[in-house]
């Protein structure tokens, strides 16, 4: 095989695909943060007293978990507008699908945090007068979260990436910016894998850092503390991880 | 030393004279100050309390024994708010707060004077032991961190444990959270504490300290003490009231005296026997 790479459509490109970054990025900030806090009222919907709501929070998480995210963004840039008449545009309805999305598979983290707190913990807190709110608040929160940090880190990878998909519906993220290029320059090769890497740039270290917190959990849990060295072993990647 | 009571905080430099609140809660002494009437509560068919009659007194431990299954926790939550009997009256304090199968409006009045410490899970493990002590202080009775700080210190100086102010709670051992959480359970500054099995999961002589805290607060605090416990020896010295249930029946309420020296129930016997090995 003998192909020529023209580095030079890159480098040209290069601010064009930066551009296109920093709206992905956009676009995943400000889903992940719409859907954790959103992911707190339905997980807790999801373990209502009340059976209608427990029934409703269920069914709307198995939708977005059980149908394909492409589907969803088609539906709702496509299939809404015809359903309500209201035409929303491409990056208003990118937002709306991945937020939707990613909060469904967040309150299923939550949920399992919320249960990994036991129950004596959270009475202590009644019995303290703390309101309903503040219990959830000071208590139950902040230790789920810690316990499915690295499910939720994940859960945000996955999410970044599958940005990607909104390219679909002309919202100018990095994929569709490399498309565009692309298809100008007839130099897919270099401009999809430095697409490639750019997404790889923002998403390993946060899987590097989310596997060394799964790992330190599992120690923690099983081992007691860990030292600053085996912490720094574990950073590296493919290194044999020492078993206690 | 003489642990000050919680309510002298105003009065630092006054260590033994009595406060309002002290001389309030000894002059009441022996007056009724949990009454309990036909409570009764099943768990998906199954009957745990039977029309259960039960009486607390201001100032008095009153130690809860019987088999485990028999309702003593049960009670206690009742007391506390955390389960609602399926029938039966509650008065604290001379104020109904449970009646007709519901809370009244009279328990929000009631409620923070009642406190309440768990075997196990009893500190939250994400923050440090002063953390524990001010988070509903500060939260529930607006306190100033400083005033709350103030608060936790003299609170743990009485349970033996101000110089762990700072630890992490996951550092501590059993007995020492149990006696972190009664601390706790004291910034609220409650008249009534019920502990449920609160020494189970400790060793004999930390048992003991623990329970020797307990013993400390009534005498000097007045508080009126309920526990749940399996330390027979504990019970005969420093109990006022022995309650024994059996399957849901309070089968005996006596002095300990009476309870363990000339014990007429041949179900208490069984179990007295059965708890010495
Ligand atoms: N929330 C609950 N749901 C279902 N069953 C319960 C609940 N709380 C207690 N029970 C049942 O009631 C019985 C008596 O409980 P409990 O009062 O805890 O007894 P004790 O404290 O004397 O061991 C237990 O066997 C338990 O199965
Ligand atoms: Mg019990």
């Amino acid at each position: 095989m003998n192909y020529n790479f023209d580095w030079g459509v890159v480098v040209d490109a290069f601010p064009t695909l930066l551009g296109g970054l920093g709206l992905t990025l956009q676009l995943a900030v400000i889903t992940i943060v719409i859907s954790m806090v959103l992911a707190v009222p339905l997980a807790m919907a999801r373990m209502a007293r009340i059976e209608v709501i427990r029934w409703a929070a269920q069914a709307y998480i198995e939708v977005f978990r059980c149908t394909p995210l492409l589907v969803q963004l088609f539906w709702i840039f496509y299939a809404l507008p015809a359903l309500t008449g209201i035409t929303l545009p491409g990056y208003v309805s990118a937002l709306i699908a991945l937020s939707a999305n990613l909060t469904a598979f967040m309150a299923e983290a939550y949920r399992s945090g919320f249960q990994s707190v036991p129950v004596e913990q959270v009475e202590a807190g009644r019995m303290l007068q703390l309101s309903h709110l503040q219990q959830l608040r000071y208590i139950i929160l902040p230790q789920a979260l810690r316990q499915q940090l690295p499910v939720i880190l994940s859960l945000n990878i996955s999410l970044f990436k599958d940005t990607a998909l909104v390219s679909t519906i002309a919202v100018a993220d990095l994929m569709f910016i490399a498309n565009t290029v692309s298809a100008q320059s007839y130099r897919s090769l270099e401009v999809f894998t430095v697409a490639a890497l750019m997404y790889f740039a923002i998403a390993f270290p946060v899987s590097l850092i989310t596997s060394n917190i799964e790992r330190r959990m599992q120690l923690a849990a099983g081992h007691g503390p860990i030292g600053k060295k085996l912490f720094l072993a574990r950073l590296v990647p493919g290194k044999k991880t020492v078993t206690l | 030393m003489r642990p000050a009571h919680l309510a002298q905080e105003k009065a630092p430099t006054m260590e033994n004279a009595p406060t309002i609140d002290n001389v309030e809660q000894a002059s009441r002494r022996g007056e009724v100050l949990v009454s309990a009437r036909g409570l009764e509560k099943s768990f998906y068919g199954r009957t745990i309390l039977k029309h259960v009659d039960f009486e607390m007194k201001t100032g008095d431990i009153t130690v809860i024994i019987g088999k485990s299954g028999s309702g003593k926790s049960t009670l206690l939550r009742a007391i506390a708010g955390l389960t609602d009997p399926d029938a039966g009256e509650i008065a604290i304090g001379g104020k109904t707060v449970f009646a007709d199968g519901a809370r009244t409006k009279e328990w929000n009045t009631v409620k923070s004077d009642v406190g309440m410490v768990f075997q196990t899970y009893t500190l939250w493990p994400h923050m440090n032991v002063l953390e524990n002590l001010t988070l509903a202080p500060r939260k529930r009775l607006g306190m100033k961190a400083g005033e709350a700080r103030d608060r936790a210190e003299i609170a743990l100086e009485e349970v033996g444990m101000k110089h762990h102010i700072l630890s992490r709670s996951t550092q501590l051992s059993g007995g020492e959270r149990q006696r972190v959480a009664i601390a706790r359970a004291l910034m609220m500054k409650p008249k009534l504490l019920l502990c449920d099995e609160i020494t189970s999961a400790l060793d004999p002589p930390v048992a003991a300290e623990v329970l020797e805290v307990l013993r400390r607060l009534k005498e000097e605090d007045g508080i009126a003490l309920a526990l749940v416990t399996h330390d027979m020896a504990f019970a005969s010295k420093a109990a006022d009231r022995v309650v024994f249930f059996h399957e849901g029946e309070i089968a005996v309420n006596s002095s300990p005296a009476d309870a363990f020296d000339h014990c007429t129930n041949e179900d208490l016997k069984r179990f007295v026997d059965a708890v010495r090995f």
